[in-house]
């Protein structure tokens, strides 16, 4: 089965630092891929050329057969694609519900003559996105919360709205940025559970994160990112022998790669 | 006619160059746009010309006297209003219409005060230096000089100075300078003496330059001056520096007739603006200035 | 207080709040609802009363016809700033609008041949002939006063103004509980989060700021009329910088806080005219003005520093800002 997403000798560099130097890798349709690798190792910097956050300034990010490294973000999740981010970024001043609501597309009323020409369709598409808004809410058990403005909500439910919000989007590919970071254990056991049931599914997923436990529990293959080249990539269990991984973790990492 | 275009810029560029310091120092460390500052501008110059003029002092003694007043106008505003919005955790938003709440205030004073007439500074309207097709007169080479030392003096400061290197910490990093055990208030206050120490030398040089002045022309300077700051890189003083001479020498320079006839005189401030768009295109931070809004 | 001026002056008062609600209004929506920093809203009233003194002083067009088409150039206007300049980050954008509204104001007063210049409207068809563009408009408000038996022209502008007001704030308030309105408000909030749900957050930022430059362009129309003669210099930042007043007095992001705001100011720069009272009544008149616009700033300083949520606004809003 073809990749559903590639990176094909991306290289960008900030200043005279090259961050990424040539990361090629692929991501399979339906698996949960992790991007690991030590600090520095240009993890995120490869992440946010899949998003269009930045511009890689050589080589090709494809998705689906389609070109993304030229694409602004929003085009980008509109193809399929979307991210959340390290810390949980709630649209405040929203209800919670609306943060939801806002992931739709095809809703007619976005647009500024969709609701002046058409108000039946886009009243009409307002309900489904609503109910479908609560469905998801019921999921990630936030719909008691649903009318309370977003920036009420704790850490832990803020990182349940953003998975919320960015399931709406109905999306093919999930790139997750160190969604366990700052995560207590009973809600890392809740993601986990939304993860993988969502891989069921048939959502692929790209994850960042430091956390190997998880990684090594839940991925299906793992890529190791080293000074800004792709080390190693393959089973947990492959990934976990290969000697120039465990190189380039030293100290702490070295214990956890080993165990 | 060319080079004398480009002295005449280099003049009105000091004058920027040295009021952009003033802003970009105080956007810098406490991330404030001061709209009040062409009024502080203005007051400089008035007490400049009721230290010269009445009180018939030197001009160097009365531009001294100036600059001291107009840091301590600073640093009491900051006291009486800056400081408390500070405690109340104030946003961008809220200190930029408070400064311009305080721009109007400050405007009316100095109109109930000194009234609308204009003034000048008695300076020798008649003596001239002359290099090769270049003629300027006294008040513009002081300008330039007087400039150019308060842009050394400022760069020195900052640089080797320890004062200097802690208000240089805290622009890059706040929080961090202050865990660091850093004396904030103190920098925020010599931050505040700083800027109104240029912001008086600015007043003095603009209303030098430009012969005769009044409490309004400080908004007039203001606008070129910003623009200044933000071609040279928002909180950065050598770009705000840079920015202010950019764009002086490219005011005057437009009305050269080389240019298809040149510019009419009187839109020198609008090619300021385009220039800056234009700039803000190509390099949307400026020359120094960082990417995104921290 | 000595005497309070006839019900003639307050009418007047008020039409000016009318205008100035039609005006911040459009400002809310930039910036209230959608987050935009916008300083140069005044250069889209003066889009707006410009093009139409000039198509009907100068071409000799109907009112009818000159009117809309000037709120699209106002509209228009709003676009032809926003392409360029809405990628810049905020405080550069901030800057660069009130670049732009003094450019169009020095264009204003110095091209004698488009717009009269300096000397304003009453010179748009050149020395010695007294330009006029509102005499369609004044056979106009004469009708709807018979229609409706108003004892004066006054009335029949103020019913005028607040129609139209009205009519905006309405269809405001509903746009903004729309789809439209949600996403703006996701973009004032985090442009970010609304780019990766899939939204263009530039396009949606051009749109609002044509909407509220056609709002700022209607207010211009009725500033025209009301005044039957205007110059370039009725279009200075000052009338920006007093928008943004009312919208931050009457609460930032609602649509019904803006024409509390507006009488609230009007009524404030109005009655500031009465201060015959000690302290007052002991400077000049050219001198009271200064000091009435100096109690403007201290209202402004004081609204931010102590309630910088508004009239109506919610203290809970300012503090998850």
């Amino acid at each position: 089965m073809p990749a559903i997403l590639e990176f094909a000798e991306v290289v960008r560099a900030f200043g005279g630092l090259r961050a990424v130097d040539g990361a090629t890798f692929e991501v399979a349709p339906g698996s949960i891929t992790a991007l690991i690798g030590p600090n520095g190792a240009g993890k995120t910097t490869v992440f946010n050329c899949a998003t269009g956050t930045l511009r890689p300034d050589s080589g090709r990010v494809v998705f689906e057969g389609k070109r993304l490294d030229r694409k602004p973000p929003h085009r980008i999740a509109r193809e399929g694609l979307v991210r959340t981010f390290q810390t949980a970024r709630p649209l405040t001043r929203l209800s919670v519900r609306e943060n939801v609501m806002l992931g739709a597309k095809d809703q007619p009323g976005e647009r500024l003559t969709g609701w002046l020409w058409r108000p039946q369709a886009a009243r009409g598409r307002e309900a489904l996105v609503r109910r479908r808004a609560d469905e998801l809410l019921e999921l990630v058990r936030l719909d008691a919360l649903a009318g309370a403005y977003a920036g009420t909500l704790s850490g832990g439910q803020r990182k349940l709205l953003d998975l919320a919000r960015a399931l709406m989007v109905e999306p093919k590919l999930m790139l997750l940025d160190e969604p366990m970071a700052g995560v207590s254990p009973p809600l890392r056991l809740e993601l986990l559970n939304h993860i993988t049931t969502l891989r069921a599914d048939g959502v692929t997923f790209l994850i960042v994160e430091h956390d190997l436990d998880f990684v090594m529990q839940v991925a299906d293959v793992v890529v190791v990112m080293n000074e800004g080249r792709v080390i190693a990539q393959g089973s947990p269990e492959e990934v976990r022998r290969n000697e120039h991984v465990v190189d380039a973790y030293l100290g702490k990492r070295h214990e956890a790669v080993a165990s | 006619m060319f080079w004398q275009l480009v002295a005449n810029g280099l003049v009105t560029g000091s004058v920027l160059a040295v009021g952009a310091a003033g802003v970009s120092v105080v956007y810098a460390i406490l991330r404030l746009v001061n709209f009040a500052y062409g009024d502080f501008m203005a007051f400089g110059a008035l007490i400049a010309y009721w230290f010269q003029g009445p009180l018939h002092l030197s001009m160097v003694v009365a531009t001294l006297l100036a600059m001291l007043a107009t840091a301590v106008l600073s640093v009491a505003l900051d006291v009486a209003l800056w400081r408390p919005l500070r405690a109340r955790r104030a946003g961008f938003m809220s200190l930029f219409l408070a400064s311009i709440g305080l721009a109007l205030v400050l405007r009316q004073a100095l109109l109930l005060v000194a009234g609308p007439a204009p003034r000048f500074y008695s300076v020798n309207p008649y003596r001239v230096f002359v290099i090769g097709s270049v003629r300027l007169a006294e008040a513009q080479v002081i300008a330039i000089a007087a400039a150019a030392v308060a842009i050394v003096l400022v760069g020195l400061f900052l640089s080797r100075t320890t004062a200097g290197r802690v208000m240089r910490a805290m622009a890059d990093d706040r929080s961090l300078a202050a865990v660091s055990g850093i004396a904030v208030s103190r920098a925020i206050r010599l931050t505040w003496i700083v800027s109104g120490l240029l912001a008086g030398l600015a007043g003095v040089l603009a209303g030098l330059v430009e012969y005769s002045f009044d409490p309004n022309f400080g908004f007039q300077l203001l606008l070129p001056i910003f623009a200044a700051v933000v071609l040279g890189g928002i909180g950065s003083v050598y770009g705000a520096l840079l920015g202010g001479l950019v764009l002086g020498v490219a005011m005057e320079l437009s009305t050269w007739s080389g240019f298809a006839g040149g510019v009419n005189p009187t839109y020198k401030p609008v090619v300021a603006f385009v220039v800056l768009t234009l700039a803000l295109l190509i390099r949307p931070q400026g020359f120094f200035g960082r990417a995104r809004l921290a | 207080m000595s005497t309070l001026a006839s019900g003639g002056f307050w009418a007047f008062v008020f039409v000016v709040a009318g205008i100035y609600t039609i005006f911040a209004l459009g400002l809310q929506l930039q910036f209230g609802f959608a987050g935009l920093l916008n300083f140069g809203q005044v250069a889209f009233m003066a889009i707006g009363a410009y093009t139409m003194a000039i198509l009907v002083a100068k071409e000799g067009w109907s009112m009818w016809l000159a009117a809309p088409l000037s709120v699209g150039a106002a509209a228009l206007g709003g676009l032809l700033l926003g392409l360029p300049t809405l990628r810049l980050r905020a405080d550069y954008f901030a800057i660069v609008t009130i670049a732009f509204s003094e450019i169009l104001r020095y264009v204003a007063t110095n091209d004698d041949a488009l717009t009269g210049g300096a000397q304003g409207t009453i010179n748009l068809r050149g020395t010695g002939v007294a330009a006029q563009y509102d005499a369609q408009w004044q056979r106009f408000q004469a009708h709807v006063q018979s229609f409706l038996g108003l004892h004066s022209r006054d009335a029949a502008m103020l019913v005028l103004v607040w129609g139209v007001a009205v009519v905006l704030l309405s269809l405001t308030w509903i746009a903004i509980r729309t789809p439209w309105g949600r996403t703006l408000r996701a973009i004032r909030e985090d442009e970010d989060v609304a780019a990766s749900l899939g939204k263009n957050v530039f396009a949606y930022k051009l749109q609002v700021l044509a909407v509220g430059a056609a709002f700022a362009g209607i207010a211009g129309l009725f500033y025209a009329w009301e005044f039957s003669f205007f110059s370039p210099d009725d279009f200075e930042p000052l009338v920006t910088f007093f928008a943004w007043m009312i919208v931050l007095l009457g609460g930032l992001g609602r649509v019904w806080s803006v024409p509390v705001g507006a009488i609230l100011f009007g009524v404030i720069f109005a009655g500031t005219r009465f201060f015959n009272f000690v302290p007052f009544s002991y400077f000049g008149s050219a001198d009271r003005a200064y000091l009435r616009l100096m109690v403007i700033g201290l209202i402004i300083i004081l609204t931010v520093v102590l309630r910088p949520q508004g009239i109506l606004g919610k203290r809970q809003e300012m503090v998850l800002e």
